[in-house]
């Protein structure tokens, strides 16, 4: 995936361009009126299993295992740029440097859009967003945001958390304490997976979201669904759950989705995690499994079956950098290409325990 | 800069209170803390620097986390675009100007600081 310029982020940046060459106009009331931020992961991973590569996201074409120690499968770098033009209208524009489904490091423009604060409780956008699928699948690229190596492989499974171009719109609603989120998204994604069986497809792409907040807790419910041509048709419904209550010295999340896809077929996702914070070091624990329901047009019984135990603990060792370790146990519970990993070799077997180590340095300015 | 040392010193000691306009109505604790960690945009918080001793003591006693945390928190925010982190401003005497200035306003200051241009919502021990 080269640096698609789509016509939807074309615009926007075209869009934006007058607003550079006036960037002293009206700073009066906003001095930060062009704002730049970063970030990245530096990252390693050792794999004991040389019968597949252990990779951290589905499009990944090859990780740790095969050779034991990888650099690619955590490791990119970002850069953003936020224009503020007026108190109601701004933009965004975010490019990112990751391993992509070619083994290639050409950057992709993962936000590019203008956003428009209708009133306190309403704003739209329109360009290219990031899919919020599933919890953390807007900033899972973002190694600093998450208290994590990265998201439990088996929840994103079923969708890459790839960008759409398009229309969005988010709304409030306060209900006594309760505020809730709402998001409504719709517009063209790109679907495109490691290996020569599944062609590129672009797809129609609708999400909604319900995020309920409640002090420390929230409530987060999800439904998306894909359509496009291509081969393998793109009809995908993904429903989603999830639940977080975050007081501060501790934290306990938990996210679920139901995949339904006509060949694929039903794949149903899980993961529960909790960590406690001592000062600047946050141990964290986490269970996470995908495991099909049933079987879709291409016959696969067992589409993705894998479950994994993981341990590890993030230390924010500096001021906007913190190092990760992370110890985790898979066990391979098909051989119809298990979640968390690519190229199986066909010595593996199933219930095969794969033991994966992690060391990551994240950073955001 | 002798005098600046002195006043960084007496930090220390003092208690901190979240201060809003005049012309504002009171805010909830709950309310404050949905503020400076990114749950609400009704009002416009206002930042101390970051690191500096009132910063940390603000952040710990109100909403219970450290400064990485609270970095952690709002590099979510800010690279999903839903929002930017509270202007910092370099002393209580400017962030009592801006209180003062803006309606939506919301600061924290020590409580030595305090006088008729702003009222105070909440007291920090």
């Amino acid at each position: 995936m080269v640096f698609k310029v789509t016509p939807a982020v074309a615009a926007t940046m075209l869009a934006l361009v007058p607003v550079m060459g006036h960037a002293d106009a009206t700073i009066d009331t906003i001095d930060r009126y062009v704002t730049f931020s970063g970030f990245g992961t530096l990252g390693v991973v050792h794999s004991d299993y040389i019968k597949a590569d252990f990779v951290a996201n589905v499009v990944q074409p090859r990780g740790a295992g095969y050779r034991s120690w990888s650099a690619t499968p955590d490791s990119d770098l970002g850069g953003q740029a936020r224009f503020t033009l007026t108190d109601s209208l701004s933009g965004v524009l975010q490019v990112l440097s990751r391993e992509d489904s070619n083994g290639k490091w050409w950057p992709t423009v993962e936000w590019a859009n203008l956003q428009y604060q209708i009133n306190s409780d309403l704003k739209v956008r329109v360009g290219r967003m990031v899919l919020p699928t599933y919890e953390y699948s807007d900033t899972q690229y973002v190694g600093y945001s998450l208290p994590w190596v990265r998201i439990p492989i088996e929840i994103a499974y079923t969708d890459a958390g790839l960008h759409s171009d398009g229309l969005d719109a988010l709304y409030r609603v306060k209900t006594g304490k309760i505020t809730q989120n709402l998001q409504l998204q719709w517009g063209h994604t790109q679907v495109d997976l490691p290996g020569a069986q599944f062609t590129s497809t672009s797809a129609a792409v609708v999400v909604f979201i319900d995020t309920l907040q409640y002090g420390d807790a929230s409530l987060r419910l999800a439904y998306q669904n894909y359509s496009g041509p291509g081969f393998p048709p793109v009809r995908l419904r993904v429903t989603g759950a999830g639940l977080t209550y975050d007081p501060g010295a501790w934290f306990v999340t938990a996210d679920s989705n139901y995949s339904q896809d006509r060949f694929f077929g039903d794949l149903f996702a899980w993961y529960v995690s909790g960590g406690v914070r001592f000062g600047h070091f946050a141990p964290y624990a986490i269970y996470s499994t995908t495991h099909a329901q049933s079987a879709g047009t291409s016959g696969l019984k067992s589409l993705g079956n894998d479950h994994t135990v993981t341990a590890g603990v993030r230390w924010d060792f500096a001021k906007n950098l913190d190092t990760k370790l992370q110890l985790q146990q898979v066990t391979i519970d098909s051989l119809d290409d298990p979640a968390s990993f690519a190229n199986l070799s066909p010595g593996a077997r199933v219930g095969d325990k794969v033991n994966v180590l992690s060391l990551t340095l994240d950073f955001a300015f | 800069m002798i005098l600046m040392a002195f006043a960084v010193a007496d930090v220390r000691a003092e208690e901190i209170v979240v201060i809003v306009n005049l012309a504002a109505a009171p805010l909830s604790k709950e309310q404050i803390v949905d503020l400076y960690v990114g749950r609400s945009d009704d009002y416009t918080p206002i930042d101390q620097t970051a690191g500096s001793r009132i910063y940390v003591e603000f952040y710990k006693k109100v909403t219970g986390r450290d400064s990485a945390q609270i970095k952690e928190i709002w590099s979510r925010i800010l690279f999903t675009d839903r929002g930017i982190a509270p202007k910092q401003l370099p002393d209580s005497a400017a962030v009592k100007k801006a209180v003062a200035a803006n309606p939506k306003a919301v600061g924290y200051i020590e409580k030595s600081a305090v006088d008729a241009s702003i009222k105070v919502v909440l007291s920090v021990d």
